[in-house]
């Protein structure tokens, strides 16, 4: 085992990071940017260091600043945590050649799962289903009709340099495809300067459902199991549950078959999550695959009691997974993001000082969390204050707990996004598990959460 | 906690000589993080109570005290690290160092060494003054915004 890891993140990531090192009794090292001083991780870790000014790329993204503090302080590996490094291929590299262990997959991995389109090329040529489209981009007209013939109707057209959205519209038929794609290939020239745009098959309602798995590295790697993060607005995950809802066993296994597969393809190693979107009862699309640990780990610790942040450290240290192949799952779990902004102001950040911070307790609840009464949250990061993580013998029993847990909690100072998840726990659909990525812009009304 | 990361008692037990030593009545040192603010009441009425528990200096002997002071007052400016890495006074282990205590430094002068992935950075002085006290033992390792040394930028050579 390590003597000393040093966590290079902040918020409740590192926190949790810290509690890992701590039962694990390994020594812990915070980095910290100038704005984080009073923060959470820096006072619980055993050591801390300033590695920067506020804005990340001079501080948590300050890779020689980093190594340097792991070098004058001796440590023996490094967790990433989520974001800033931890999908820098480049990072796990140095941290390989400075002989500093980096806690998560080999930067080969990171690599071959980072570039989306790549990877999705990857996938279909092992045999997972990916969602079908234009192979490469799609230019003119001919190339368009021709990739429509092996996708079908109804399909989406995308701006090969795009995102968020921008530059996307669906089509019915190969007349409406006609139409459409000159006006697409103007708007992707004006929005990102590229006119290119590919095609793919479009679901309507699909479920986001994503697959926890771990991999010692020694050829054994183990699906701990799924995720239902369908609950989003514009693609940032608000709320996520495990197990899914309306998965039939049959899918299920096939979901954990191939995330299993995409893992191995890579020669994965540690603690990852397969992202899929799930369109009816038979149909399972790869997305990408998160090459770290995610925000969203806890609900599959609730329901498995399995330590994923102690198994991600074990595994670097070269400890062989002492878990069963088949892991066993009790009760449902649903986690709660508090961000503060404010979801009455069409979701505007709300940093500042907070000035109450009571959070709730009791049967079933745990919360993951950097903040206090007295913090202030600064603007140069995200906007996560805090994690509500609610267990109950069945869905039922969990959605009534995180209603209690959110009533009870108190954040004073700083609008968050509790009143948005008291909204989506009292949704009717929402209570019947009938949800897809559509569920907040479908069955939400945000208009109803402004306050007189 | 780093007994790097702030101020440690140590520091300012040294800082609080330094005011003592250089008869200072008022020493401000102001590093990005924190300021140390270190006042000496030399009011009589101040000397009397210090023995006692509850010390509450008349308000005259306070207001004299500020007319005094305002000659001596000082602010020391701090050489800043601008990296993590390990501190170094000299070029090499047996030269000598690059600046010592009451030496005058211009601005751009290096002052120290920082090693970091055994790159050695030379650091260079952000002010003109001179070195009143050398804060960081040679050998340690140093964080980004820590104070190196302090600088009185009102003796320029």
């Amino acid at each position: 085992m390590f003597n000393k890891v040093l966590i290079a993140n902040r918020g409740e990531i590192a926190v949790r990071i810290i509690r890992a090192c701590r039962e694990l009794g390994v020594g812990t090292v915070a980095v910290y940017s100038e704005a984080d001083r009073e923060s959470l991780h820096v006072r619980m870790a055993d050591e801390a260091f300033c590695v920067g000014p506020a804005a990340a790329r001079d501080s948590y993204l300050n890779i020689p600043n980093i190594m340097a503090t792991a070098e004058v302080l001796g440590v023996d590996a490094i967790h990433p945590g989520y974001g800033f490094l931890a999908e820098n291929p480049h990072f796990a590299e140095i941290c390989q050649d400075s002989q500093i262990t980096f806690i998560g997959p080999p930067a080969d991995a990171i690599y071959k799962m980072g570039d989306k389109s790549a990877a999705r090329q990857l996938m279909r040529h092992a045999g997972i289903p990916v969602i079908p489209g234009s192979v490469g981009q799609v230019r003119d007209e001919a190339a368009a009709l021709a990739a429509a013939k092996q996708t079908g109707f109804p399909l989406v057209i995308k701006a090969a340099a795009g995102g968020g959205g921008r530059g996307m519209r669906v089509v019915q038929s190969a007349s409406d495809l006609r139409r459409a794609l000159g006006a697409a290939q103007s708007e992707a020239e004006a929005a990102f300067g590229d006119g290119a745009l590919y095609l793919e098959k479009y679901l309507a309602s699909p479920k986001h459902i994503e697959v926890q798995i771990i991999a010692d590295g020694r050829g054994t790697t183990i699906a701990v199991g799924e995720r239902d993060c369908s609950i989003q607005r514009r693609h940032q995950k608000l709320l996520e549950e495990t197990p899914a809802v309306e998965l039939s066993p049959r899918l299920r296994r096939a979901l954990l078959r191939a995330a299993v597969r995409a893992a191995e393809v890579v020669g994965y190693a540690n603690a990852g999550t397969v992202e899929f979107l799930v369109e009816g009862t038979n149909h399972l699309y790869f997305m990408e695959m998160n090459t770290r640990i995610q925000v969203e780990h806890p609900v599959t610790e609730m329901v498995t009691n399995i330590d994923l942040v102690k198994e991600q450290i074990r595994i670097a240290a070269g400890e062989r997974l002492a878990l069963p192949r088949e892991v066993q799952s009790h009760g449902h779990a649903i986690e709660c993001r508090i961000n503060a902004e404010d979801p009455a102001r069409d979701f505007l950040p709300s940093s500042g000082p907070i000035t109450a911070f009571v959070p709730p307790g009791g049967p079933g609840i745990r919360v993951d969390t950097h903040a206090f009464a007295g913090y202030t949250i600064p603007p140069h990061y995200d906007s996560l204050i805090a994690k509500v993580i609610a267990w109950g013998r069945d869905r039922d029993e969990a959605i009534a707990r995180m209603r209690r847990g959110l009533r009870e909690f108190e954040i004073g100072g700083v609008r968050t996004t509790i009143p948005f998840h008291l909204k989506v726990l009292d949704n009717a659909f929402f209570r019947k598990g009938e949800v897809s990525v559509n569920f907040v812009q479908r069955r939400i009304d945000l208009a109803d959460l402004r306050s007189p | 906690m780093s007994e790097h990361g702030r101020f440690d008692l140590e520091e300012i037990r040294a800082l609080i000589r330094l005011a003592a030593e250089a008869e200072l009545t008022e020493l401000e040192v102001a590093a990005p993080h924190l300021t140390v603010r270190i006042k000496k009441d030399s009011g009589p009425a101040a000397e009397t109570h210090a023995a006692g528990a509850a010390s509450a200096p008349a308000p005259d002997a306070a207001a004299q005290a500020a007319g005094q002071t305002v000659a001596q007052e000082r602010r020391y400016a701090p050489i800043a690290s601008p990296m993590v890495g390990t501190f170094y006074r000299a070029p090499k282990p047996d030269a000598p160092v690059f600046v010592q205590e009451g030496d005058t430094v211009e601005v751009g002068q290096t002052v120290c060494i920082l090693e970091a992935m055994k790159l050695f950075n030379e650091i260079p002085s952000e002010v003109a003054g001179r070195i009143v006290r050398v804060l960081v033992e040679n050998g340690a390792p140093v964080e980004y915004g820590q104070p190196l040394f302090l600088v009185d930028p009102s003796a320029v050579a």
